[in-house]
């Protein structure tokens, strides 16, 4: 985002506007981050919230300190994430119909979300680093760097979870598709 | 050090792929000796790739927003614009002076018409956001919004016939944000609730400097401004103003979708993924603002 630094100073200053060009800049981005992550859409939504009214609350201790903003975000998200894991135990909800609307095709829309529907159970094999990795990279469209800045990892590494997480993701996915 | 090479090939094939719109072919042949091993971990790539489909639902993205915008208003302590009132009027002339010595007018107009892929893009986007600065009236911000949104899908189906992901994808992204920050000014310009998005009507003297809807740099010279029109004060003027830009949405909403659904059918496999978000992003963008002016 461009000026983000400037927009997240006037955000730490009360500055509704600027708070909530922030909101609309990521909201979608971390909602995609957290539904990979857990597997379920239905209980993202309430996370993502949190995630946002927790950002609200906080954002007046955020420091620069050569990170850029979205990692520090991504940071609350994880966060939220790995705290709703421990408390919670449940079968993911199945996706909602409005998921993944937006063609005239119902066919094509059905193969989507069977798509997806497939990626989000193959993402529950991948060990939390790789999930992290291809959530970031596939959901969000972090770049390596970015992947870097927020895991607190050099980019090698994180091209190394790339690629494992990639071959681990075929790999569940071959075992769900032959199992069906 | 054999994988370490091979994680940067598969990392710079994944880019090409999935950012710059390269297909799985172009791909694997730039490396034809990791080919064999390329082409199951790039076709397990775009499986993953269509999890950036995901979007919440329109319902939970409004109960969210109205959520967010309550907490804000509990947490401000005040608007905030004091400090940084004087910025948004300096920031804008000097992009308009910028333009208008650096580029002259003449280059406004034929940015005014390019496409991503073009040089020029960036005055274009930049013009748009000096036009959005100065549009003080929340109609005439919804009206700019719908015609930015017209701009980026004739953008996207041009990308996309090009099959540049990448692009399709970023300027997506942009479209989304047109038509969120639309219905944001449907929703004050009824007066249903407080802006969120936009100064207040009252509070037009410190208008939005931030880009809102684009990461392009402050430049841009004056353009006329659809804004101006309407935003009057009595109930018959709003209702006309209304009614017109239902009409004019409801024709963009068919006609956009018209235009990607065409596309969709010609492009290459790889960047399907991407034109099918965009068509959700226009599907529920135009439905949500649509629904805020029922």
């Amino acid at each position: 985002m461009q000026d983000e630094e400037s927009l997240v100073r006037r955000a730490q200053k009360q500055d509704q506007e600027a708070f909530a060009q922030i909101y609309e800049e990521y909201f979608d981005r971390i909602y995609r981050y957290i539904t990979l992550k857990i597997g379920d859409a239905v209980e993202a939504e309430d996370l993502t919230q949190q995630v946002f009214l927790n950002t609200l609350r906080s954002i007046s201790s955020f420091k620069w300190r050569g990170k850029p903003f979205s990692a520090w975000l991504y940071r609350i998200a994880h966060n939220q994430v790995v705290d709703y894991l421990r408390k919670k135990k449940r079968t993911p909800a199945p996706l909602e119909e409005t998921l993944v609307s937006g063609s005239d095709n119902p066919q094509r829309a059905a193969e989507r979300k069977l798509d997806i529907e497939q990626v989000l159970a193959a993402a529950r094999h991948l060990t939390g680093a790789q999930r992290e990795v291809i959530s970031l990279r596939f959901t969000s469209d972090l770049s390596i760097a970015q992947v870097a800045g927020v895991m607190g990892k050099s980019q090698g590494a994180v091209k190394a979870l790339q690629h494992s997480g990639i071959v681990a993701l075929r790999k569940a996915l071959s075992v769900t598709k032959n199992e069906e | 050090m054999k994988n370490r090479e091979f994680d940067n090939i598969f990392d710079e094939s994944l880019e090409r792929l999935l950012v710059k719109g390269e297909s799985l072919e172009q791909c694997l042949e730039r490396y034809p000796n990791q080919a064999a091993e390329l082409k199951p971990l790039l076709e397990t790539a775009l499986v993953a790739r269509e999890a950036s489909t995901i979007q919440p639902r329109p319902d939970f993205r409004a109960r969210a927003r109205y959520q967010f915008r309550s907490a804000l208003k509990e947490t401000a302590v005040g608007k905030g614009h004091t400090s940084w009132g004087w910025f948004p009027r300096w920031a804008t002339v000097m992009a308009i002076v910028l333009v208008l010595v650096l580029g002259g007018g003449g280059t406004v107009a034929a940015a005014d018409s390019s496409m991503p892929d073009s040089p020029l893009y960036s005055v274009k986007l930049a013009t748009e956001q000096v036009r959005m600065t100065l549009t003080s009236s929340q109609i005439g911000k919804a009206r700019l919004c719908a015609e930015l949104a017209d701009r980026r899908v004739t953008e996207i189906a041009y990308m996309a016939g090009e099959g540049n992901t990448g692009q399709v994808e970023i300027i997506t992204q942009r479209l989304d944000r047109h038509l969120a920050l639309l219905t944001v000014a449907v929703l004050a310009q009824r007066g249903d609730e407080a802006p969120m998005l936009m100064a207040p009507p009252g509070e037009a003297a410190a208008p939005s400097e931030t880009p809102t809807t684009d990461k392009a740099p402050p430049e841009a010279a004056l353009a006329p401004q659809p804004g101006k029109a309407g935003g009057g004060s009595d109930d018959s003027t709003q209702n006309v103003n209304q009614a017109q830009l239902r009409d004019t949405l409801v024709s963009d909403a068919a006609r956009n979708r018209a235009v990607l659904n065409t596309v969709l059918d010609k492009v290459p496999e790889s960047t399907k993924a991407a034109l099918r978000r965009a068509l959700a992003v226009s599907e529920d963008g135009y439905e949500e603002a649509l629904e805020a002016l029922k």
